[in-house]
């Protein structure tokens, strides 16, 4: 069997028009993917982890032909996504956001019976089919399968979203995110199935998040993308090798840009200065012990006339684990 | 992938908004009076109902009742694929639907029939009891040519109405156009002002909307001239299966422009 996912290289930009007034405007380019290339197999959940913005939704999308790249390509099931989205559209199950996508009058039955035509399921499959995704995702104990869908809470629609990329069996599962703002038993439940899906049905699976913990609990390996690039990539315990012997030093000084660089450039570590106002610069260096360093950085601080204004030494965060594989900034 | 299966699941949606709707449904039966009474206190303002039974040949109470009837039946069905994509948008469940590997003309012909159904059968609160009024039991068959000459019109607005929706919806704002659209349609399907009085111009461009023969066969089958309204009717839906592969175009064209674009999920 070949490969589940196969993108290479994809491009997006979206342009926007800003309006400025009644017969100007300018358009706005945001590059949302530079250059993507990652692939996933049957049997696996692939991680694609990444802060606001970092362009997994677009991946998503372009995956399930919702949205035409401008460079690259990309393959699902075999099929390419935009030549064949026919084909492609038979073999994948798609859940894009937690909170709609349903019709708001019919229950949580109906709009699964709504969605089995659309995939043009034959009608005693579709039911037998419905019947086993409502038990499977505890719908009927919640009431969601008689419920109407404008009564629902928030995990009931993400069961009902999930129940619904399953409805037909694809091999190939594309979750946008699929437990944001759920509660913990929720979340357990959709992160429990998705494993069992690929792992014991042998589905394909690309799991979209922006929390580290979750994708350290359910993706056999992770991509890690910011700013539409893969920053990297790995198991979890591969990632997690590099990641936890980091830590982050901030240090806020007030004083003259200009001497700034040389100092930071004397460690030999990686840094991120972000100059605010009032002369203020919060610097944020990784270090594998900061507390060897410090005494020296103070002193130098302190030497060159600048006035320290806060130090504080911290666990990475998500966001400095992404700063820190996207090479940092100077 | 069956056209049944498809109308089967239109029609709990369309009866889901229907009946779990309360006011939906109540506006839904009493709209064919407001407008009758609306439209006849203006008329009775204006001009005599004897004036209008010398021009039109039909007193205007059945007259009034019958279009808005008609406006009613054709204008539900066409509003449900005018508006459609707009809702699958807002509520999130467009994606769904264009990432499925559904046939389109299919799935779009299937969905105005529940609610054509449902105006039909107002037929008989609005028209019956009018026409039982004027014409006593000969009502009742009067009642049954006039929906039967409706389904026609209705059915005939189909592929009109999918190739004029997408086309459309191609534009930004599409919902300012509908305003727009809509009651130019309105008028000229000949509904309250009848295609035969129409000047020229209008008469020609009216044509062009299938069901426009349809709401003329009914006029004249009311004024007694049964003689033409075969021809309307074949008329009728001779011009809307031009609209169908027209309709096919527009639907992959609209797709396209939106993919092109990224379908919003937010
Ligand atoms: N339709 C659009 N028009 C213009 N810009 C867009 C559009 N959709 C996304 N973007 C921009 O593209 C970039 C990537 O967006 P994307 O939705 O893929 O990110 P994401 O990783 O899913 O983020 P989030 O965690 O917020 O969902 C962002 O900068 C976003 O503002
Ligand atoms: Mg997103």
């Amino acid at each position: 069997m070949g490969l589940a996912i196969e993108a290479v290289n994809l491009v997006k930009r979206y342009r926007t028009k800003k309006r400025l007034g009644l017969f100007k405007s300018v358009t706005e380019v945001v590059e949302a993917l530079k250059g993507v290339s990652f692939s996933v197999r049957y049997g696996e959940v692939v991680g694609l982890l990444g802060p606001n913005g970092a362009g997994k939704t677009t991946t998503i999308k372009i995956l399930a032909t919702l949205l035409i790249p401008d460079g690259g390509e990309a393959r699902v099931a075999g099929y390419d996504v935009v030549e064949e989205a026919d084909k492609v559209r038979k073999n994948i199950g798609l859940m894009l956001t937690v909170e709609k996508g349903f019709y708001g009058k019919l229950t949580g039955r109906e709009n699964l019976e709504y969605f089995a035509a659309l995939y043009g399921m034959d009608r005693d499959v579709a039911r037998e089919r419905i019947d086993y995704l409502i038990k499977l995702l505890e719908l009927d104990k919640l009431g969601a399968d008689t419920k109407l869908y404008e009564e629902f809470s928030l995990g009931m629609k993400a069961r009902l979203s999930l129940a619904r990329a399953l409805l037909t069996d694809a091999p190939i599962l594309l979750l946008d995110e699929p437990t944001l703002g759920l509660d913990p038993p929720s979340a357990r439940k959709i992160r429990e199935l998705v494993k069992d899906l690929a792992h014991r049905d042998g589905k394909a699976v690309l799991y979209t998040t922006h929390n580290m913990f979750e994708a350290e609990l359910v993706c056999d390996r992770i991509i890690m993308i910011n700013k539409g690039r893969i920053v990297a990539e790995g198991t979890p315990a591969e990632l997690k090798e590099r990641i936890p012997k980091l830590k982050v030093l901030n240090i806020a000084v007030r004083g003259n840009q200009g001497n700034l660089k040389d100092i930071l450039n004397s460690i030999d570590s990686k840094f991120e200065v972000d100059s605010g106002e009032a002369d203020v610069h919060n610097i944020k260096v990784y270090l594998k012990k900061p507390e060897e360093v410090l005494d020296e950085l103070l002193k130098k601080f302190i030497g060159r006339g600048f006035e320290v204004v806060s130090i504080k030494i911290e666990e990475p965060t998500l966001e400095d684990v992404f700063i820190y594989f996207s090479g940092g900034s100077t | 992938m069956s056209m049944l299966d498809l109308v089967r699941v239109e029609f709990k949606l369309v009866y889901g908004d229907l009946f779990r709707r309360k006011s939906a449904f109540i506006t839904f039966i009493l709209y064919p009076y407001i407008f009758t009474s609306f439209t006849l206190f203006i008329g009775y303002a204006v001009g005599s109902p004897r004036g209008f039974v010398e021009r039109v040949g039909v007193d205007p109470v059945v007259y009034m009742i019958t279009a808005s009837y008609m406006l009613m039946s054709i204008f539900s069905s066409i509003d449900d694929l005018l508006w459609r994509p707009l809702l699958d948008l807002h509520i999130g469940t467009l994606p769904y639907i264009i990432a499925s590997p559904v046939n389109r003309l299919k799935y779009y012909t299937a969905i105005p029939i529940p609610r054509l159904v449902a105006v039909l059968l107002l037929g008989f609160t609005s028209i019956l009891p009018v026409y039982i009024l004027y014409y006593g039991l000969e009502g009742v068959a009067v009642v049954f040519v006039v929906i039967s000459i409706l389904i026609v019109g209705c059915l005939t607005m189909v592929f009109f109405s999918i190739a004029l929706a997408m086309s459309i919806h191609r534009v930004g704002e599409s919902w300012r156009m509908l305003n727009i659209v809509r009651p130019v349609l309105m008028i000229l399907m000949g509904v309250y002002y009848p295609r035969m009085f129409m000047p020229l111009a209008s008469y020609i461009l009216s044509s062009f909307i299938p069901s426009s023969h349809a709401v003329e066969a009914v006029q004249r089958f009311l004024m007694g001239m049964s003689s033409d309204i075969y021809i309307l009717i074949v008329l009728a839906i001779a011009i809307s299966f031009i609209y169908m592969p027209i309709g096919k175009i527009s639907i992959r064209e609209w797709e396209k422009s939106r993919v092109r674009r990224g379908v919003e999920t937010f």
